[in-house]
């Protein structure tokens, strides 16, 4: 009775064990598919349309029509907003996260975590919308922008949206050093203050960076928050407040007119393969990051 | 004496500095408060300002109404039913598969190449923004296997972009399970999988619960991933179809279509409506979450946390 | 450099006194009544079976309990003369007055030289050649000047445990206080890192009082002067060294001083 019990789960355990490894492998499967997939359509416009990678990257001249699609000005409006962004959201995440992590009582703490949490759930085109609405008349009325639209625009809607991310990550950081350094500085009659900068903020630095990076990425990968508020303009931001365009704005932009096969649709491709690359490029920083505090 | 007066005036100097310290202390303490305090602002005069938009706009004829091309007074009943119904489809595949997968990784896997590339996989596809994972659900479902724009496209696209999200989230919750009940229920002779069903995994339901309430809510809202795979229209004759294989407009790319491509001459009551819309049901999602896992672990553990 | 007045265990003077101490952790008391004369250039040995609650009392000496959520303090506790806990008191200033060294050796992740300057430092100390001599002066005191002073900028993390706790010493030492509080200094230290921080808090009264919380009884017999036993939260004895562990007046600490329990 008890054998035929232990071997009837024992068969059942490695049924399980099959399903559950089908389906972790699976994660594999689909990321393998997507980079071998976007590689295959991403490098169409090299091999099929015979148009040079360096033009793609570095000619500001975009005209598929034309065969001359030049990417840069979408390269250097992606470059503009991430730095915009990072710039505004990356100092401020950390401050609030240190905030969090070191002087917040349980109060505050208990109204801020889930503000957060919902500023992570409103949807990207719920930004863009507010952005649009709030941000670009704004702009319009306080300063020469004929239009509102452009890179400041995209720049602020974008430092709020990274700002869950940079907040998170940094309170972790913090969180996860040792107590005992924190003791040791106010120990020699450090204030707080001195020892978060002299002690905490050195210390934390690569949980810091890992912070940074993934705000940089959710920064480079957000699509249509910006694509309302840039102005969807083929040329380089003549300052922050004129129209330009970034490589995930152009995607949204032209995509739904453009013909299958086209050299226009071959050049997206391109640009969402040159996304997926730099996206994996930060993931591969975070880990070279997190490998350097262990 | 000597020594004595060595220290009272060391401490003399060091009082001098220690006012100085004090300040900056209390100003950088200050500053941070204020900066702190300015998102919860920030949020709540955002909040605001939505409903003071698109307030007037919440009427049954806009909720339930169907959209119009041309003409004023169109509403978004099929665009909300849709946002719900590739909900429903991309939890139907995203909960099993990253559930199963983070089950593996946090209880099965041994430290290896497998688990390796497992956890860089999900990483990677963490990070792949939303609408590159929309061309590859076009390159996919659209062009491979001829589907057309289809609810069904839609949600399997977000089902790539979740299950990431998803199985750190099963992860975490498997790991704040202690290690003495898994302990407990193996020493009483049951199997690695009888415990995890009956133990770990009702110990866990309540984060899970809330982990996937929140994701729930960022399915709800998800648009430039389905521009290209569900569509920018709801069928014609039958708005609120059953059918997966056909175009599914959500609710968030209607806002976004709305002001983008469409003609209608009312786009700003729709698209504040929309937006509003769209905020209430990421509130409504993170209350569920709360009070879902709440519940939850109390009815499964007994406890409550 | 201070000048040394040697004192001899009946002329010293009192640096620390602490009268009727109560601690408690939310609800929880800790230290119940305790009382307690610390000696100016003295060694205070404080022992007890774990849990006893003399690391509580030891963070209580220069508000350290400030930083727990939940933690109270009651009583008075004078620094010579001047209650920390009044009004006046300035956490930031006691702490200066009052140095510590941890359970755990906590350098923190810098260099030897920015580990040493560092209480300084923070105490608005921005001349080089200064800071310099204080490095030299607290690591020779600390008996680390020899090891480390030809690496004095690498970083702190690639000392061996004995030698970072050493730097702690030597970084509480370069603020020049008046009393170093040690939490266990050498519970996580081998015998030989142990004997030579035994040597080290011996020529430390030559210019600091030292408090010392050990869970070795040979410790606190080799180095202090005065031992006080705690159990459950109350000092149950205190006196000479020396008249503890040789004559004990209560039966509690003959108990433990016998191993019958703790």
């Amino acid at each position: 009775m008890i054998a035929l019990q232990a071997r009837r789960s024992r068969r059942t355990e490695r049924i399980a064990v099959t399903g559950l490894r089908i389906a972790a492998g699976f994660v594999i499967l689909a990321m393998a598919a997507l980079l071998g997939y976007l590689a295959f359509e991403g490098t169409k416009t090299f091999y099929v349309d015979k148009f040079p990678l360096w033009s793609f990257l570095f000619s500001p001249e975009f005209a598929p029509d034309a065969n001359h699609p030049g990417a840069a000005v979408f390269v250097t409006g992606t470059l503009a907003v991430t730095l915009f962004a990072i710039a505004i959201g990356g100092p401020f995440g950390i401050a609030v996260g240190i905030f969090l992590a070191e002087i917040a009582p349980h109060r505050m703490t208990q109204v801020l975590k889930p503000a957060i949490e919902v500023m992570v759930g409103i949807p990207s085109v719920v930004y863009g919308w507010l952005g649009l609405t709030l941000l670009v008349p704004l702009i319009r009325t306080h300063t020469s922008s004929p239009s509102g639209f452009g890179l400041a625009a995209a720049g602020i809607v974008l430092a709020i949206m990274i700002l869950p991310t940079v907040i998170t990550l940094s309170e972790d950081a913090f969180r996860s050093l040792p107590g005992a350094l924190k003791e040791g500085s106010l120990a020699l009659g450090a204030t707080r203050w001195q020892t978060i900068t002299r002690v905490l903020l050195p210390s934390a630095s690569s949980g810091l960076a890992v912070a940074l990076i993934l705000g940089i990425a959710r920064a480079v990968g957000e699509t249509l928050a910006i694509q309302m508020v840039i102005g969807n303009a083929t040329q380089f931001p003549k300052g922050l407040f004129a129209p330009t365009a970034a490589l995930t704005t152009e995607i949204v932009t032209d995509m739904p007119g453009a013909t299958a096969g086209s050299l226009l649709e071959h050049a997206l491709f391109s640009m969402a393969f040159l996304l997926l690359l730099i996206a994996m490029v930060l993931i591969v920083m975070v880990r070279f990051a997190l490998r350097r505090r262990a | 004496m000597a020594v004595t007066t060595t220290r009272s005036a060391r401490s003399v100097a060091a009082t001098g500095s220690v006012r100085a310290r004090k300040m900056a202390d209390a100003l950088a303490t200050g500053v941070l408060w204020a900066m702190a305090s300015s998102i919860i602002v920030l949020l709540a005069a955002f909040l605001l300002y939505m409903v003071y938009l698109g307030g007037h706009a919440l009427t049954p004829s806009f909720i339930f109404g169907v959209p119009k091309e041309t003409t004023a007074g169109g509403g978004v009943g099929p665009e909300i039913y849709n946002s719900f119904y590739i909900l429903v489809l991309t939890l139907l595949f995203t909960v099993p598969i990253a559930v199963a997968a983070g089950v593996y990784i946090q209880e099965y896997a041994r430290p290896g190449t497998f688990r390796n590339v497992v956890q860089f996989s999900a990483e990677s596809l963490a990070t792949v923004p939303s609408v590159v994972m929309g061309l590859f659900g076009l390159l996919v479902f659209v062009y491979l296997f001829k589907w057309k724009f289809t609810a069904l496209g839609g949600a399997l696209t977000l089902t790539l972009l979740n299950l990431p999200a998803l199985m750190r989230v099963t992860q975490e919750a498997l790991s704040s399970v202690p290690d003495t009940l898994r302990e407990a229920s193996m020493a009483l002779g049951g199997t690695k999988w009888q415990t995890i069903t009956r133990v770990v995994l009702p110990s866990a339901i309540g984060r899970l619960t809330t982990g996937v309430v929140l994701i729930a809510g960022r399915i709800f809202g998800e648009t430039a991933a389905l521009i290209f795979t569900a569509g920018l229209s709801v069928p014609f004759n039958n708005p609120y179809d059953l059918n997966p294989m056909r175009p599914a407009e959500t609710l968030a790319v209607h806002l976004w279509y709305t002001h983008s491509e469409s003609i209608v001459p009312d786009v700003d009551r729709i698209g504040n409506g929309s937006a509003l819309v769209l905020l209430i049901m990421v509130l409504l999602f993170n209350v569920a979450a709360r009070v879902l896992g709440r519940q939850l672990t109390k009815r499964f553990t007994g406890r409550a946390s | 450099m201070i000048e040394t007045v040697p004192q001899t265990l009946e002329t010293a003077t009192d640096k620390i006194v602490a009268r009727d101490v109560n601690v408690f952790y939310g609800t929880f008391q800790a230290i119940k009544h305790a009382s307690l004369t610390m000696k100016d250039q003295h060694v205070t040995a404080l022992i007890g079976p774990s849990g006893c609650g003399k690391s509580t009392f030891i963070r209580a000496l220069n508000r350290m309990h400030d930083l727990t959520p939940g933690a109270r303090v009651e009583g008075t506790i004078l620094l010579d003369g001047e209650d920390i806990y009044g009004p006046d008191a300035d956490p930031v200033v006691i702490r200066h007055r009052i140095g510590m060294v941890f359970q755990r050796p906590n350098p923190f992740p810098k260099t030897i030289y920015e580990n040493v300057v560092y209480g300084p430092r923070i105490h608005g100390e921005r001349d080089k050649s200064k800071l310099d001599e204080i490095a030299e002066r607290a690591l020779r005191q600390a008996a680390l000047w020899d090891e480390v002073k030809d690496r004095m900028q690498r970083s702190a993390l690639d000392l061996s445990g004995g030698q970072q706790q050493r730097l702690c010493i030597a970084r509480a030492v370069a603020l020049n206080p008046e009393v170093i509080l040690m939490d266990e200094p050498a519970s996580a230290l081998d015998p030989i890192a142990t004997s030579k921080i035994e040597d080290l808090i011996g020529q430390l009264t030559d210019h600091y009082t030292v408090v010392i919380v050990t869970h070795s009884m040979q410790q606190a017999a080799r180095i202090s002067d005065f031992t006080a036993f705690f159990h459950l939260g109350e000092i149950v004895e205190v006196g000479p060294t020396s008249q503890i562990f040789t004559h004990p007046k209560e039966k509690r600490t003959e108990d433990y001083i016998t191993g019958r329990f703790g």
